[in-house]
């Protein structure tokens, strides 16, 4: 299937840059590289240049600078022969409702300039694939939204491409449809052979599907590694400690310990990453009570991608309240 | 070209399994030639001043021509639902040319003021009007009007290809639309214009388009306009070069919407 003449990276961009007018820079600067059947995940807030990056792999938008390529095909001077090569899933819902599921899936064929048997099979085994074959002649306007994301997964399939961008893949589906459509994914990736790049705002999605993770924030990418390589840098577990008091204090003395690796400052909670938690559990509290800083709660737990994004962001994914000011500080072991 | 011919097959097929649309669009110039038609024989008293041609003979074409717009300025409504739902997206990360995106959208439109053209002809005969014998003008008259169709669509698709709200559209393709229709000799012949609103209708493209088709699908033209009628190749040009630079006008603005 990946009929590549090199064996280079199956996505790369160099200095991506996309600005609107003089004040607004949705991607600053973004270098990527995906070598060939991976999954690829784009993490980061909302706004964090996500969608836009996205946008200009697949041809949508021009970048300002930089460059980029998708199975060593130039986004700008070879945008023709890139879009027949790989497919889209967008952030919203974009299906012409009017039309039924299988003319969906025809009428994308049909850009394509896919004849009609080769149409006419690949609709079958897609509709059998994200399990719509009995909806397959309604309009899709009477689809819920999962069955919708499943449709639109089945167009971006219609074409095989080499390479699919998938925008917030599961935004607002329930449980069960994620994990399904999750597992769609991975099959695409072990059987397929395909190369994904999804993004998502999702920690147990990444965390799920990804060969790699990238976590992006104010156009910039600021960390990138295997979700465990990710992981294993905030320490071998985290201490997650809510108080009032002496928060400088106590921050600065537990930085000073020997055996803590990272400290994280959110609004409310702070991250102490150590190298044993039950063990160094006592010490922390000891910290406490010679900082003047009164726990109120305190535990131990196994980092998790979340703690790389607040360490990284500073905010948390859910957050809203992008303004809010954090001091943070950063002791890498 | 086959990517021209999906979308408007695509949109073809949304508009035959929709009923309601269907009716609409073709009760609309049927109800247009019946109640104006009518109302304007009574006040016109059977006949155009200056012709002996009764007024349904005369305002036929300028009925042809109003439906058109009314098609077009729905083909813009179609395609900017279509741009602010993101199904252009859709086309946009496909293998196929810019412009025959535009292209599917305005040949449908087109494909439908062709289906109205002929039933207010229908229409016209049964009340009277009288229609040329040959079955080529008829041919002529049809691809005239699909030629401004394209040129209206096109001014159509460049609006919605500007704005993003649906309110805004309506209200500045009326700019457009009311203009064209009213600042011609759709309703009333250019003899009988005072000077500055025939001078107004000489640069308006509705002008030679209804000219051109009253000499090729009805009888008398020359009583019709109320005296010479405009060369024929003139309103042949005139059509052409509109539909041309509507398209053009079109393609500039979604170029510039995608950047």
């Amino acid at each position: 299937m990946n009929a590549r003449s090199d064996n280079g990276p199956a996505i790369e961009a160099r200095g991506l840059v996309k600005r609107y007018g003089d004040e607004v820079v949705a991607v600053d600067g973004v270098d990527l590289s995906i070598p060939a059947n991976r999954i690829y995940g784009l993490l980061g807030p909302n706004g964090a240049g996500k969608t836009t990056t996205i946008s200009i792999l697949t041809t949508l938008l021009e970048p300002t600078a930089g460059e980029a390529r998708v199975l060593g095909l130039d986004v700008v001077k070879q945008a023709g022969d890139v879009r027949q090569r790989v497919g889209v899933t967008f952030q919203e819902m974009v299906l012409d409702d009017e039309l039924t599921g299988r003319q969906v899936l025809d009428y994308h064929g049909r850009l394509y300039r896919m004849d009609k048997a080769e149409r006419k099979a690949k609709t079958k085994e897609l509709l059998a694939l994200v399990e719509l074959e009995e909806a397959a002649e309604r309009k899709a306007k009477t689809y819920s939204g999962g069955m919708k994301r499943r449709l639109e997964l089945a167009r971006a399939l219609m074409t095989t491409p080499e390479v699919l961008f998938l925008d917030e893949p599961t935004l607002g589906l329930d449980p069960q449809t994620r994990a399904r459509i999750w597992d769609y994914l991975r099959a695409l990736k072990e059987e397929g052979g395909m190369t994904l790049l999804l993004t998502t705002h999702y920690m147990d999605e990444a965390e799920e599907l990804a060969d790699t993770v990238g976590i992006i924030d104010r156009g910039k990418l600021v960390a990138e590694g295997t979700p465990q390589a990710l992981i294993e840098e905030m320490g071998a577990d985290t201490i997650h400690v809510i108080g009032e008091g002496d928060r400088e204090a106590f921050v600065e003395n537990v930085s000073a310990l020997p055996f803590v690796q990272a400290v994280d400052v959110g609004r409310r909670v702070i991250q102490v990453g150590v190298d044993s938690g039950s063990k160094r559990l006592v010490e922390i509290i000891a910290q406490a009570t010679d900082s003047a800083f009164a726990i109120q709660d305190i535990t131990v737990a196994k980092p998790s991608l979340g703690d790389v994004f607040l360490k990284y962001t500073g905010r948390r994914l859910r957050d809203t309240d992008s303004t809010q000011t954090q001091h943070r500080m950063l002791l890498m072991s | 070209m086959a990517a021209t011919a999906t979308l408007w097959n695509k949109q073809m097929r949304k508009f035959l399994a929709n009923p309601e649309e269907m009716f609409g669009l073709l009760i609309q110039p049927i109800l247009w030639v019946v109640l104006f038609g009518v109302g304007m024989k009574s006040m016109l008293s059977a006949d155009m001043p200056g012709s002996g041609e009764p007024y349904v003979t005369f305002m036929l074409p300028g009925i042809v021509v109003l439906s058109a717009l009314g098609g077009a300025i729905g083909g813009g409504s179609v395609w900017l639902t279509e741009r602010l739902r993101g199904i252009v997206k859709e086309y946009l990360v496909a293998p196929i040319p810019r412009l025959s995106i535009l292209m599917g959208n305005a040949l449908s439109t087109m494909t439908k003021s062709m289906f109205q053209a002929i039933i207010i002809l229908i229409v016209g005969l049964v009340l009277g009007a009288k229609l040329s014998t040959y079955p080529l003008g008829w041919l002529g008259g049809l691809v005239l009007v699909a030629g401004f169709g394209l040129g209206f669509s096109g001014i159509a698709l460049s609006i919605a290809s500007q704005t993003d709200n649906p309110g805004a559209y309506h209200a500045m393709i009326m700019v457009f639309n009311l203009p064209l229709l009213f600042l011609s000799n759709a309703l009333y012949p250019l003899a009988t214009m005072p000077t500055w609103m025939r001078i107004g209708s000489l640069i308006n493209p509705t002008t030679y388009t209804i000219d051109g088709l009253r000499q090729m699908m009805f009888r008398d033209p020359a009583a019709l306009a109320g005296g010479d009628p405009l060369p024929l190749w003139l309103c042949w040009v005139v059509v052409l070069a509109f539909a041309a630079v509507g398209m053009g006008l079109a393609y500039a603005a979604f170029r510039k919407s995608i950047k």
